[in-house]
């Protein structure tokens, strides 16, 4: 979907703010929103339509809000949209269904779950991979479910000829991830010359690598 | 059950605008409040997920593994080849780490990465990510220009260094190996490890020279 995740490319941000303290969280409430995030969700969310839940944010809020509160935002339309709370229990922070809490988890085994959580995206493959390193591809222009569906193929690419440098497997594929479906499909580290996306005015000795998925892809 | 219904995650979205307090610091709170009540998770494994991603899981471990590729050469090789089993053996890995992938800088190329679509990011190898990683400002310009954007954080490329963007767009995460500084000859694991920096893993440092860092 064209919304304003996909900034790619975009210009008139001006320069980036480097100079940021080193520590990992600067308020308490992002700490508070990561671990939450770690622990609490609706048992049909995927991580894709988790993305796209946040890509919906309107995109007034989605580029002035600060950036652990879009996932506050995500987790709590998410939690709406699945039926877990209402708009009021979000507003109100409580419940009148309450439920015990499960056994509190120490350090240890908090470290010892995020080990665990090192999810894995291999799917199997439907057919052999389309393409080998080396080949010329050329991204798609249109998104393969339409403009009106999430997708990890970015406006900047589109319609842009790159070629293969790597094909890293099958992998779930995303578009349908986002609507719960889980279909493996190839995915390709997809280089791209500076001058093939930004024309000659770019530097010739930069690209850029994508992976993208094949239904991404056509032959060049 | 969801219906994945886009619209109507869009919809919420703009109810949630009206109805909840502008602090995000309250919005937290709440949402906090509401998940310890539905019993969906103890307040102190909260608590014990903060603590470990503040001072456990961070870019340390990812610095450690780019010292070791400078000290073995067969570390070092596994490491390009296979990153995330390498992740695995030093018991680094866990959230967003099973696809990792390590780009080596040269003296001809420099890597830099980034998630243009939202902010992927190896979590368990390099900690939480810095604000700017997540910014519109980085997002949109470092696959555009990204000599200028690394200007911006003083980065100079000699004049035969190609720059390579690496755009997360899948469930590969990206892990830049810097190079070796010169006068770190006969340094310990530790003092190398202790030279690496976050920026530099993600490629926004490129000289980690004892002399300009000052830390020799």
């Amino acid at each position: 979907m064209d919304t304003i995740h996909d900034l790619g490319g975009m210009q008139g941000f001006g320069a980036v703010e480097v100079d940021e303290p080193e520590e990992p969280f600067h308020h308490d409430w992002e700490a508070r929103m990561w671990a939450i995030a770690r622990n609490a969700r609706a048992a049909d969310w995927t991580i894709d339509w988790w993305r796209h839940i946040r890509e919906r944010i309107a995109p007034v809020d989605y580029l002035s809000r600060p950036y652990f509160d879009s996932w506050m935002q995500t987790h709590a339309a998410g939690f709406i949209t699945s039926g877990v709370f209402t708009l009021e229990e979000i507003v109100s922070g409580h419940t009148d269904d309450r439920r015990p809490p499960p056994p509190a988890e120490n350090l240890a085994q908090v470290l010892a779950r995020a080990r665990r959580e090192a999810h894995r995206f291999e799917a199997p493959a439907p057919a052999p991979a389309r393409f080998a390193p080396g080949e010329r591809v050329r991204a798609v222009s249109t998104p393969p479910l339409g403009r009106d569906h999430h997708t990890r193929l970015p406006r900047y690419v589109r319609g842009r000829t790159g070629t293969i440098h790597a094909h890293w497997g099958c992998h779930v594929f995303a578009d349908l991830a986002a609507r719960g479906i889980h279909e493996g499909q190839h995915v390709y580290s997809v280089r791209f010359t500076a001058n093939a996306l930004w024309g000659e005015e770019a530097d010739p000795r930069d690209c850029v690598h994508l992976d993208l998925w094949e239904s991404y892809l056509e032959p060049a | 059950m969801t219906t994945f219904d886009s619209d109507e995650a869009a919809k919420v979205h703009r109810q949630l605008h009206h109805a909840l307090p502008s602090d995000p610091a309250l919005r937290v709170k709440a949402l906090e409040s509401l998940v310890v009540e539905r019993g969906m998770v103890a307040p102190e494994t909260l608590d014990a997920w903060v603590e470990a991603y503040s001072e456990h899981i961070g870019p340390k471990r990812g610095a450690e593994m780019v010292a070791r590729s400078w000290l073995d050469p067969s570390f070092r090789a596994r490491l390009l080849e296979d990153a995330a089993a390498v992740a695995e053996e030093l018991g680094f890995q866990g959230h967003a780490s099973a696809h990792l992938k390590a780009v080596e800088n040269t003296d001809r190329i420099h890597n830099v990465v980034v998630c243009t679509l939202c902010s992927c990011y190896p979590f368990s190898i390099l900690g939480m990510s810095p604000s700017w990683y997540k910014s519109a400002a980085y997002r949109s310009r470092i696959v555009r220009e990204p000599r200028k954007v690394l200007a911006e954080f003083g980065v100079e490329l000699p004049e035969g260094v190609a720059v390579r963007v690496w755009d997360s767009t899948a469930e590969l995460r990206y892990l830049v190996v810097p190079q070796r500084p010169a006068g770190t000859e006969g340094w310990s694991l530790e003092q190398l490890t202790a030279l690496v920096t976050r920026n530099a893993m993600i490629g926004t440092e490129r000289d980690l020279s004892p002399y300009v860092k000052g830390a020799a």
